[in-house]
């Protein structure tokens, strides 16, 4: 009894020790050089998402901005330094998403001066019809 | 033996106060402070939440900037590239939700702008009809008004023809002709016979009535007597029914009197009666000029 439960003790410290060995190895091949491509693909999609919405045109500012992040967050890929090609590739996507904001904006600005104008129009010619009279 | 122990226990006591003190005040001093930056975006998320129009249109955005600016707010030690990337985050979240919300907005505004719009079409209509409907009724009250002259002009030239009636005048070329008889003369007198004048006032109140009528005053002769005096004779019969009609208030200006003599006879002088008809005064009552420029230009 005494003797097998000294064994069982002994090879549970063993399994302990290899698992934990184990988990270290693990977590040092994870800290290993891996890229950001979640980040970085994120940050594609939204340059991509922005050039539809012709953001080059809206807010050309803000998509320039947000490719030039990209290029830095590669560059960063390129000399392995990962924590900073997370940044900049979360940098460029929000970049790239205030381009879209920026120019949704926009847009919706130049419609409602378009309305606006066309009331306007419409007021100014009865106006003048007015005068006419 | 009390007294000591108890002052040590103070002393000890006091060391305790002082060193919690001096930590506090160290604490202070090195207060973990927020990375530079993070005040202003903090400031530029404020001015956007504290504008009630936009605030409300873009809840999810704003809640998220404010989020990244917490995040931004908390110290980072030595990292200041860690500080740098959480307030430039959080400054385009910011950003975005300022965008976001102006985009909604200005949606928002838009069934406003719809609704000036009909209401300025339906304005436009509105005028539109008010106008052709003001055309009508200008078209109805010209036509009525023409339609008013129309039968003004019809009772006016009734009124005329009654006047002439009235006078015994006879229409000819020349305008009402009004023949006044020797009657109103003695045999070679030019001054006019004393109330013999009616057929003469009936004139006045013509001319009077119509006070855009000339009149010419024409004297004739028979064929007795030299020419030369039934030209003066006639003259002076036709300048007395003038000076007539002067002292009964007719302005000179409308009056011409003229002696034909016995050159216009309007009957044969073998006769006793075609004498007496040669003997007249014709008083022509002219046309009005302004009736014949109209109809001229007309």
């Amino acid at each position: 009894m005494l003797v097998s439960t000294r064994i069982n003790e002994t090879y549970r410290l063993y399994v302990t020790a290899g698992l934990a060995g184990a988990m270290l190895l693990l977590a040092g091949c994870a800290t290993a050089p891996m890229a950001p491509t979640a980040s970085l693909n994120e940050a594609k999609l939204a340059i991509q998402a922005a050039e539809r919405d012709d953001a080059s045109h809206y807010a050309g500012a803000e998509l320039d901005e947000a490719r030039q992040k990209l290029i830095l967050a590669d560059k960063a890929v390129v000399s392995e330094d990962m924590l900073l090609a997370e940044r900049f590739a979360q940098e460029s996507t929000v970049t790239a998403k205030l381009a879209a904001a920026k120019t949704a904006a926009t847009k919706a600005e130049a419609v409602n001066k378009d309305m606006s104008r066309g009331a306007e129009a419409l007021i100014e010619e009865m106006q003048r019809a007015g005068d006419q009279q | 033996m009390n007294t000591p122990s108890l002052n040590h226990a103070r002393v000890a006591g006091m060391i305790a106060v002082t060193a919690a003190v001096s930590f506090a005040v160290a604490g202070c001093a090195t207060a973990p402070q927020s990375p530079q930056g993070s005040a202003e975006v903090r400031s530029k998320l404020s001015v956007l939440q504290s504008n009630s129009n936009l605030a409300v249109k873009a809840p999810v955005e704003i809640r998220e900037a404010e989020a990244a600016v917490l995040l931004a707010e908390q110290p980072v030690g030595t990292d200041a590239a860690l500080g740098e990337h959480r307030v430039y985050m959080a400054d385009r979240k910011v950003e975005i939700a300022m965008a976001t919300a102006s985009t909604r907005y200005a949606e928002g505004q838009r069934a406003i702008l719809s609704q000036k719009r009909d209401q300025a079409r339906l304005d436009a209509r509105t005028r539109e009809a008010d106008k052709a409907q003001r055309q009508a009724a200008a078209l109805k009250s010209e036509t009525n008004a023409a339609r008013a002259s129309a039968a003004e002009a019809a009772r006016n030239s009734a009124e005329l023809q009654r006047q002439i009636d009235l006078l015994k005048a006879e229409a000819t070329d020349r305008g009402l002709v009004l023949t006044l008889g020797d009657v109103l003369f003695a045999t070679g007198r030019s001054d006019l016979k004393p109330g013999g004048n009616s057929t003469l006032d009936k004139l006045v109140v013509f001319l009077n009535e119509y006070p855009d009528r000339n009149v010419a005053i024409e004297g004739h002769t028979d064929d007795v007597g030299s020419l030369d005096m039934n030209q003066t004779l006639s003259q002076q019969r036709a300048d007395s029914v003038k000076s007539y009609l002067l002292q009964q208030g007719i302005r000179s200006g409308r009056l011409l009197a003229s002696g034909m003599g016995e050159t216009r006879p309007i009957a044969d002088n073998l006769s006793a009666s075609g004498r007496q008809q040669n003997r007249r005064v014709e008083v022509i009552i002219k046309n009005p000029q302004s009736a014949n420029s109209k109809a001229s230009t007309n």
